[in-house]
């Protein structure tokens, strides 16, 4: 989880290091501890850490997960010849090493050679067959090779063993949300908001999913949905105010033909008044656009 | 910090004497052979002076309160982590060659 305080925190740790301000180590801890893909800049600032010897024994034994953050972030930039002697000075270090095994699995991935891969997480899975992480490579493989449906059943029975797992839950939603098949999508998010009912970002894609697939219930379960994730972000968040308005003129326009009173139209003058505060401080150009925009949502209701 | 904790130390001093004063004071009612109805209002004042002392000293000396709001700066999460255990790599950035000449040489 990336909190406000945090996200800002990084973005000053990045423009200082790529200032030459010093801080790189302090940075890369963060992009560790954020799991945020900055791989580029990984590579470039870690192998400069790595490269001075004096500042590299000043790391201690944290000098190994440098090497390790470094490999993957070389993999990730396709500098091949930097992963492999990153690899070859772990492997030095660590003989006989699964999570070194895993970076060569990965480095093959890398190259292309599929099959290759395949063995090397094949022979890992044997040593060790709950090694959630190579289950995870293996399902990527999938996803990268372009075979989703495989992705997928390899997903569905890797959830049948680690049912806690929410980031397997997470990838498999955006790959259902990816193929449109948004009910196989929506149970997915249902079993995240179980896991992390404080999380607002999951019941603002819920309700993105519920308002997407339509029909009046649907739709009144995603304004729900978008009124709780105000709540949790105390109204800071503007997709989830537009989403309560686009939901309570959806609603309206299916109940034309009943003439039914309904409430929810409070709901949405106060998400827009929260909306034209917001434009006003932030970009009092883009106003105009707003307003327009929410009038027709309010004439088609 | 130093300052937070003498404070604390005084106030508990302070409740200290204010026991024993009030052990002093029922041993003179033994003497005078009165029952004890409650301790003098000097004591009193001292324990709650030392409590008002050892309160401010706890809620200051262990460190900033921390917020619990969802919605707060510190607890509000705006993106979620990238799924890095599924990151797959035949993406666009293989076609850009990495712009300096990177090698790892011992």
């Amino acid at each position: 989880m990336v909190t406000k305080t945090e996200e800002a925190q990084l973005s000053r740790l990045e423009s200082q290091v790529d200032n030459g301000g010093g801080g790189a180590w302090d940075f890369l801890c963060l992009v560790r501890k954020l799991k945020v893909r900055r791989s580029d800049k990984v590579l470039k600032h870690g192998l400069s850490l790595l490269k001075d010897p004096r500042k590299r024994s000043a790391l201690g034994p944290d000098e190994w997960t440098l090497y390790e953050q470094v490999a993957i972030a070389a993999i990730d930039c396709h500098s091949l010849e930097v992963a492999k002697d990153c690899i070859k000075a772990l492997q030095k270090r660590f003989p006989e090493s699964k999570r070194v095994g895993r970076l060569e699995g990965m480095l093959l991935e890398a190259k292309g050679s599929w099959s290759e891969a395949e063995k090397a997480y094949s022979s890992l899975l044997e040593e060790n067959p709950f090694d959630q992480v190579v289950h995870k490579r293996k399902i990527a493989m999938a996803k990268a090779q372009g075979n989703i449906t495989v992705a997928i059943e390899l997903l569905n029975k890797y959830l049948e063993t680690f049912m806690a797992d929410h980031d397997a839950w997470r990838e498999l939603a955006e790959i259902y949300v990816s193929l449109q098949m948004y009910k196989q999508a929506a149970f997915c998010y249902e079993e995240l908001i179980l896991s992390q009912p404080t999380n607002p970002l999951y019941h603002l894609t819920y309700a993105d999913v519920l308002y997407t697939i339509g029909g009046q219930e649907n739709l009144q379960t995603a304004k729900k949905y978008y009124a709780s994730t105000i709540q949790l972000t105390g109204g800071k968040n503007r997709r989830a105010l537009f989403g309560v308005c686009l939901c309570t003129s959806a609603i309206s326009q299916l109940s034309k033909g009943r003439n039914k009173e309904d409430n929810g139209t409070e709901l949405q003058s106060l998400a827009a008044t929260a909306l034209e505060k917001d434009y006003k401080q932030r970009a009092p150009d883009k106003l105009q656009l707003l307003t327009s925009a929410l009038k027709s949502l309010r004439v088609s209701s | 910090m130093g300052f937070g904790f003498t404070v604390g130390v005084l106030g508990v001093l302070i409740l200290f004497h204010a026991a024993y004063s009030t052990i002093q004071y029922r041993g003179l009612l033994k003497i005078m052979e009165e029952e004890f109805s409650g301790p003098p209002i000097t004591v009193v004042g001292e324990l709650v002076i030392g409590l008002v002392l050892c309160m401010w000293a706890a809620l200051t000396v262990p460190g900033k309160f921390l917020s619990i709001h969802p919605d707060s700066e510190e607890n509000r999460i705006v993106s979620l982590p990238e799924n890095l255990d599924f990151m797959i790599f035949n993406h666009r950035g293989r076609v850009f060659p990495s712009q300096v000449d990177l090698k790892l040489k011992h």
